[in-house]
């Protein structure tokens, strides 16, 4: 059939069944992303004709003699459409993976619609802005500051990808073309919860036409490992095998299948014929800690899980000081069970990677995940492979939040191009991402405190029950991390605490932005409101008495010497400014009628900067031949800006403007060891490297140049583009000639560590109003007020904050993932799984406090994790406020509200 | 997704012509693509309708409107007449879905658009509409969102659209042509309750075409509204909703149209609602009074009891949006 693809005709004859969007990805139009393949995300829209539509739903054979039009296709004569342009200039993007559909919908818009976004943009998700940033496009707001020599630091530098992605030329995991002898990996996952394998046929499967091989767990190298990405991989249970004979969860991968094409992969998948013993199951934590419950794993020993008998992978006690006698001093307690549930990630990139074998005979893994040097030790120990023979990297990645802080997609691609000789591919769906992925541990959390008639804490004491799933893959430090921030930002002599990590045949927990910390803020936070409302004391009130100063200490339950320090304070800060706003009365008025109500709260969040255990990074920054300078570090840009902000950091050692900056990321054959991008680690540890490596280059140049020029070292300096030696200006080309003549390397390596490790502040507070009738709620104004020390890219940093804020928006009014009664997800797609749209999100203010951070580079520290914790307690608070009623249990979803408001039980 | 054939049908006669065995009509797709991703719906062939002549929208003889099965959602919302005539069909359009699937979605197609019940949905789960004998999941298990009005044993899914409420409301006119010719269907008489045999949705036949659906001329004076609740403002189905047509003289209700939405297995009308309130004052007492008289048969599961009151204040907000009582 004959189609013209941006004012290109093709003749060409789709698949059967295939849809517009994979026959576009075909001819190379790699512009038109895959988000759900549901019609729900809107990443794949192009237009048909000039309308927008989901290109994932709209068969290819339809676009017969129609003109099609890609992001590719946006831009006419090199100039870019308006909607590019705006787009650019505010900068509406964190990863870029939504941008192309985002944009071909946009510019499709009349004016009446972009009038109405919220409508609008219905068909289009966003998971990393929060909307706001792409709101200022619409308003025609330009977000980036000039790039300018010597102030690189604080300015709103524009993203180095940022033409690539509003052109579509950015290229993610899968946008490549495809390899000579592609294969791709599906597989069948378990339909029960608890259940041993008897015997798996695979015969039929191997008959269907275009089936390459079938592997099980008999063909598998049978080594226990954990998924979870660590530095120290001992923090997690080695309680998990590459494809097992045990599957402990609906969803647990148990064989896989490579084909030609992905639909004889998925056909093969469906004529496996699996026997199964169906084993008993137990879905809740407290239930798997009981006598008589199945017991998921039989440890021998090797995979150190604390007591597996009672299901339980580790317990964490501690006291300080003497709760009993907190209580007994105390003039009110207040104490109850909150539920903190699961949460997806839904980055808009769902987990993938290719793997091959080259023709320098290594193996290769192009990938998405926040760790790919972890990944590769991984993959080298469960295959025995020498770490020079594999090379592991990213390129953009469509946004992380902690989903890719796992090996989940890398393992059995390079499992089959071994035993295959063929590169193969593996790209999770998003049913599978629902199903098969990590999510935010469900917690439970006993909060109890006590205080004295003026407010002032007397005890703190809680139980936290974290519900870990089938393998404990970050259970041990989400657990212990929840036990930390959440606790220790209050002053208190008395604080006991009891956690637990708990095996349940249900899916893993996971990394989640937050880290097993939003959970507790969400019960401590409430649980402050409601003390302060026994003593009749303000909430804002309550908390300016009870939290850290920067001189008091930071003390949670768990006792041991801590490297965590205060490098800078700013809760105080953040708290008048939050106070400030919510009394300003800005925002939205509260809609007219008796039936709506309106309440104010606040909640207040601190996070470590960096994980407890061992975290390292490095980085090499060179002067290139042209007087620019290029680095390499390790880390992975997710979508949070972070090589935004190590150019940033260069350009602000050397005196020089971000854009003469170029470099390289994430990569184990060319660049520098890093631990991996999580746990608020990218400023502190791989951008520290970078600042250490750029300081000791800028006095490697300086001392080169001094010796050359024959001037005394402190007479010399660095100028934008040149060193200036007394008054003698010499061009950085000329240096760099000069030194390469003398066979001088202008180039540095430096390592950082994440410790002393520095803590991050934040309060938020939001004014909503609640439908007693329908339970409807809106936010009529909201505001984030954050200590993130220098703030190295305002505009960028805005954006994290809101993307956090919103996402946390989401986690409180409007994500639940449903079980049902066999522990089978039963709403694992976008329509059904609510993540915020446009019309959900808020207009967020964004509120910095001024603070400079000794640890951090140049004086900033991390920011992306901690903007989720609060937003859920602050809602709680504000609903309470508004309706009299405290809500214990998230989401605080319509039903729930309209339920308990009219004194039903809730659904 | 499975191999299928795939015919591309000229004209009306083309499409029925091959419409014999395992096939399906294939207009915009939103629907089906869907489902055959999802294993729902495995066809052997596709007929795609596409190419036919049936996107038409213009007024009829006697002052009503005439849509074409193939009209796209997203023109029939901002056709004039229908924005200026109707606009309760075009809020009801505009409420659901996003642009980019309003622009792909047809009138006929959205007649016919499936349940969301997410066991149907699943091909691993039992669901007596997608396998008829298997049982229904939703009865006991996740049901918030599924129907309290027109259920049986065999299953309680809703159906999910808004168009079809108000075209409901609006009275409409359905156009069907098939191997026993053409007939006209009031949309009362279009949809079947699940009874025993949840796979039948609708009256169709195998092989017959939705060709237009048409208006009648809309009531003079008339005051409407689409209100529709759910679980967040963007795109979502109905938890509950309303559609009202009603006509005030002197206070007192001459005529009113009410269909519900999201919480019964076809769009639903209940004559006995429509007398409750005719010949009475415009007041909330009177509409509470009909909200009553609608939820009076209604079976709650076991997780969407929350649906009782929430449709009852739905309807009474809706009425009082239309009559102006406040």
């Amino acid at each position: 059939m004959n189609l013209q693809v941006n004012g290109k005709s093709f003749a060409a004859t789709p698949a059967p069944g295939e849809c517009l969007r994979v026959f576009l990805r075909d001819l190379g139009w790699f512009g038109v992303k895959k988000g759900c393949d549901a019609g729900d995300c809107g990443a794949c829209t192009v237009w048909v004709n000039e309308k927008p539509v989901h290109s994932c739903l709209y068969p290819a054979f339809r676009a017969e003699g129609k003109e099609i039009t890609t992001i590719e296709g946006l831009a006419k004569g090199g100039e870019l459409h308006p909607m590019q342009r705006a787009f650019l200039d505010a900068q509406s993007f964190q990863c870029g993976y939504c941008t192309a559909g985002m944009i071909m919908t946009a510019a499709s818009l009349s004016d009446e619609q972009k009038n109405d976004l919220p409508r609008a943009l219905k068909g289009n998700l966003c998971r990393c802005t929060g909307y706001g940033s792409i709101r200022d496009a619409f308003a025609g707001v330009k977000n980036v500051a000039p790039d300018v020599a010597g102030g690189s630091r604080g300015a709103s530098v524009p993203n180095p990808f940022a033409e690539a992605i509003v052109t579509g030329r950015a290229r993610y995991t899968s946008d490549i073309p495809p390899m000579d002898g592609l294969l791709h990996l599906k597989v069948l996952r378990s339909p029960h919860a608890h259940a041993k394998i008897l015997s798996i046929d695979r015969s039929e499967a191997m008959a269907v036409p275009g089936v390459v091989e079938v592997f099980t767990w008999e063909d598998v190298p049978r080594r226990l490992y954990s998924t979870a990405i660590h530095e120290d991989n001992r923090v997690d249970p080695d309680d998990t095998y590459l494809l097992d004979n045990v599957a402990r969860f609906v969803g647990q991968r148990i064989v896989a299948v490579v084909a030609d094409t992905e639909g004889a992969a998925e056909e093969g998948c469906r004529r496996l014929k699996v026997e199964y013993e169906i084993l008993p199951a137990v879905f809740d934590p407290e239930e798997a800690m009981e006598p008589g419950a199945p017991v998921l794993h039989d440890d021998d020993g090797d995979s150190h899980i604390l007591h597996p008998e009672k299901n339980v992978f580790l317990e964490l006690h501690g006291e300080v000081g003497s709760v009993a006698d907190g209580f007994a001093e105390a003039d009110a307690i207040y104490e109850d069970t909150y539920n903190a549930p699961r949460q997806q990630h839904v980055h808009l990139e769902t987990m993938q990677s290719i793997a091959w074998r080259a023709e320098d005979g290594r193996l290769h893994v192009r990938t998405s995940v926040q760790g790919p040097f972890i990944v590769k030790g991984k993959l080298c120990y469960l295959f025995g492979i020498m770490p020079a023979d594999l090379h592991v990297f990213t390129e953009r990645v469509g946004g992380g939040f902690g989903g890719k802080q796992d090996m989940m997609s890398e393992d059995l691609p390079l499992l089959a191009t071994i035993k295959t000789g063929r590169p193969v591919k593996w790209e999770f769906t998003r049913e599978e991402q629902f199903t098969g992925a990590t999510t935010r541990h469900p917690m439970k959390t006993h909060v109890k405190l006590g205080a004295k008639k003026d407010g002032t804490l007397t005890a703190m004491q809680f139980r936290l029950v974290s519900n870990t799933g089938a393998y404990g893959n970050h259970g041990g430090e989400t657990l212990a991390n929840g036990m930390s921030g959440p606790w220790a930002i209050y002053k208190c002599p008395n604080k006991k605490g009891d956690g637990y990590a708990v095996y349940t045949n249900l899916q893993c927990g996971g990394g989640f932005r937050g880290y097993g910390t939003g959970q507790p803020t969400f019960a401590v936070e409430s649980a402050l409101d409601e003390l302060a409302a026994l003593l009749n004391v303000d909430p804002i009130e309550m908390r300016r008495k009870n939290m850290i100063g920067p001189d008091d200490k930071m003390e949670s339950v768990l006792e041991g010497a801590s490297d965590l320090t205060m490098g800078s304070y700013g809760l105080d800060q953040c708290v008048d400014a939050v106070e400030k706003a919510l009394a300003s009365g800005r925002g939205l008025p509260k809609p007219e009628g008796v039936d709506w109500l309106e309440g104010s709260g606040v909640a207040l969040s601190m996070l470590d900067c960096v994980p407890p255990t061992e975290q390292r990074s490095g980085s090499e920054v060179a002067l290139r031949p042209d007087g620019g300078y290029h680095f390499t570090v390790g880390s992975v840009e997710i979508g949070n800006g972070l090589v935004t902000a190590q150019q940033q950091v260069v350009a602000q050692v050397m005196g020089c403007p971000s854009a003469r900056v170029t470099f390289l990321n994430a990569d184990t054959d060319e660049t520098p060891y890093d631990s991996g991008t999580f746990a608020s680690v990218g400023m502190m540890v791989p951008t520290k490297a970078v600042e250490n490596a750029s300081v000791a280059l800028r006095e490697k140049m300086l001392a080169f140049a001094a010796r050359t020029t024959g001037t005394k070292p402190e007479e010399c300096r660095l100028d934008d583009g040149a060193v200036m030696c007394g008054d003698q200006r010499m061009p950085l080309a000329e240096l760099h000639s000069a030194a390469k003549r003398e066979g001088e390397e202008l180039l540095c390596f430096r390592k950082a560590y994440g410790s002393p490790r520095t803590v991050a502040f934040m309060a938020y507070g939001v004014r909503l109003a609640v439908h007693r009738v329908t339970g409807e709620i809106r936010i009529l104004f909201n505001v984030e007020a954050v200590d993130t020390g220098v703030v190295m890219n305002p505009n960028q940093v805005r954006g994290q904050v809101i993307g956090g804020v919103v996402q946390g928006i989401g986690w409180a009014l409007q994500e639940k993932m449903v079980y049902n009664a066999a522990g089978a997800v039963v709403n694992p797609t976008l329509r059904n799984y609510r993540i915020p749209a446009f019309a959900d999100a808020p207009v967020t203010e964004v509120f910095f406090a001024d603070t400079y951070d000794d640890i951090g580079p140049l004086g900033a520290k991390s920011i992306a994790e901690n903007t989720i914790n609060p937003v859920a307690p602050a809602i709680g608070n504000a609903l309470k406020a508004a309706t009299g009623v405290r809500f214990t249990t998230l989401p605080f979803s319509e039903d729930r509200i309209f339920a308990k408001l009219q004194g039903f039980e809730p659904a | 997704m499975n191999s299928f054939t795939f015919t591309r049908a000229r004209t009306i006669a083309d499409a029925l012509r091959s419409a014999r065995g395992d096939v399906k009509f294939l207009a915009g797709g939103t629907t089906l693509v869907d489902l055959m991703k999802l294993d729902v719906e495995r066809p052997a062939g596709i007929i795609d309708l596409n190419a036919l002549p049936l996107a038409e929208v213009r007024r009829t003889p006697d002052g009503g409107l005439h849509i074409g099965a193939l009209a796209r959602n997203s023109d029939v919302a901002h056709h004039p007449d229908v924005v200026r005539d109707y606009p309760l069909l075009s809020q009801a359009l505009l409420s659901g879905a996003s642009v980019q699937l309003r622009n792909m979605a047809s009138t006929g197609g959205n007649l016919l658009q499936r349940t969301r019940c997410v066991y149907f949905r699943d091909a691993a789960m039992a669901c007596n509409k997608r396998s008829p004998g298997s049982g229904c999941a939703a009865i006991g298990g996740f049901n918030r969102n599924l129907a309290i009005l027109g259920t049986s044993a065999h299953c309680i899914a809703t159906n999910p659209s808004d168009q079809n409420v108000a075209l409901t409301a609006l009275e409409a006119t359905v156009h069907v042509t098939g191997s026993n010719g053409e007939r006209s269907v009031p949309i009362g008489d279009f949809y079947l309750l699940p009874g025993q045999t949840p796979e039948r949705e609708t009256i169709l036949e195998p092989g017959d075409l939705v060709t237009s659906v048409t208006l009648p001329p809309p009531a003079p004076g008339a005051g409407s509204t689409y209100v529709k609740l759910r679980d967040r403002a963007s795109f979502e189905f109905a938890l509950a909703s309303a559609a009202v047509v009603v006509t005030i003289k002197g206070g007192v209700m001459q005529r009113a149209r009410v269909a519900m939405g999201g919480i019964a297995t076809k769009p639903w009308r209940n004559l006995d609602v429509e007398a409750a309130l005719e010949g009475q004052p415009a007041t909330r007492e009177r509409f509470a009074d009909a909200a009553q008289i609608l939820l009076s048969d209604a079976k709650p599961q076991s997780r969407n009891g929350f649906k009782v009151e929430l449709a009852k204040r739905c309807l009474v907000h809706a009425l009082s949006v239309a009559t102006a009582v406040t």
